[in-house]
């Protein structure tokens, strides 16, 4: 009865793709999941009709398309709305894919540092390009604070440039370790359920406490899913801010 | 709480980020354990300052430009 509460995040081979390099590149449940976030976001954006009097779920779609429009134009400026696919397709698979973990026996695919560093890297690389588009070698200024003595520079050059670096870590272990949290913490209340259970009657009794708790849990990590999706979002909304306006 | 978690985020991300670095240095150069304890310092460094910049007591990088 006692579950592992790891165990929700064991990635399962599915079937194999190929194999590159000696590497087995295989088809996995996080794949699946991921597959299963664009699928329904797909259903909600181009399945729910263009009618002018919209029903319930055109609104959805209406309303998520309003809310990220105007998160970039106050954050980023209405510049910002060239990065307006991007953000919204970064927003909308992280929301989707969070609120499907929530539901039990589901897997949560931001729960793997390794989805959110590659969304966070993917971040990082438009804003650097942008920014060396945009500014051409002035982009490296970045680095040099003015009115540092000299015999200081080297270390503080090097300083700035790991914090540069640190930016898409801290960007992508936040959505990663809230998630990971989130569900452990669920899980192991849960998991109490079935250990007072198994007591006998006063058992049962004791166990209405983490069942309640993990009843509001589970409002809260809904919240968590969307909240987190959100902050992802504007935090990708101020890196390209700081691309486009630079100096501000 | 949304807060706290940003700045403790960007101040673990500064020593794990320094840590990793310095390991991947050695493990090239096969320096250990130097590169470890120099980078995971620069990379605490790094952490503080960014903290420092999230919280708005710092100037911005992007200020320079």
């Amino acid at each position: 009865m006692a579950a592992d509460p790891i165990q929700q995040f064991a990635l399962k081979k599915i079937f194999t793709i190929g194999h590159i390099g000696g590497q087995e590149i295989a088809f996995t449940n996080s794949s699946a999941y991921m597959f299963l976030s664009v699928a329904v976001i797909s259903l909600l954006m181009l399945g729910t009709g263009r009618q002018l009097i919209p029903g319930r779920m055109q609104s959805v779609a209406e309303l998520s398309y309003e809310f990220v429009a105007s998160t970039i134009r106050s954050t980023a400026g209405s510049e910002g709305m060239k990065f307006f696919p991007l953000v919204f397709s970064l927003f909308m698979f992280i929301c989707i894919s969070n609120v499907i973990g929530v539901i039990p026996y589901t897997f949560t695919v931001s729960s793997h540092l390794i989805v959110t560093f590659g969304l966070a890297v993917l971040v990082f690389l438009i804003v650097v390009f942008y920014g060396f588009y945009k500014n051409g070698l002035k982009f490296f200024k970045l680095f040099v604070p003015s009115g540092v003595p000299l015999y200081i520079l080297p270390l503080v050059v090097v300083v700035e440039v790991i914090s540069f670096f640190l930016k898409p870590v801290s960007h992508s272990v936040r959505l990663f370790a809230n998630m990971l949290a989130g569900h452990i913490a669920l899980k192991v209340f849960a998991s109490f359920v079935g250990m007072l259970g198994a007591i006998g009657f006063i058992g049962w009794v004791g166990a209405v406490l983490p069942l309640g708790l993990t009843v509001a849990l589970t409002a809260l990590e809904l919240l968590v899913a969307f909240l987190q999706a959100y902050v992802f979002t504007i935090l990708t909304c101020i890196y390209l801010n700081d691309a486009i306006h630079p100096g501000h | 709480m949304a807060v706290g978690l940003r700045l403790s985020s960007e101040l673990v991300a500064g020593v794990l980020g320094g840590a990793a670095l310095g390991w991947g240095f050695d493990r090239l150069l096969s320096t250990s354990p130097w590169g470890l304890i120099v980078f995971l310092l620069l990379g605490f460094t790094a952490g503080v300052i960014n903290v420092m910049r999230t919280a708005g007591v710092m100037a911005k990088q992007n200020e320079r430009l």
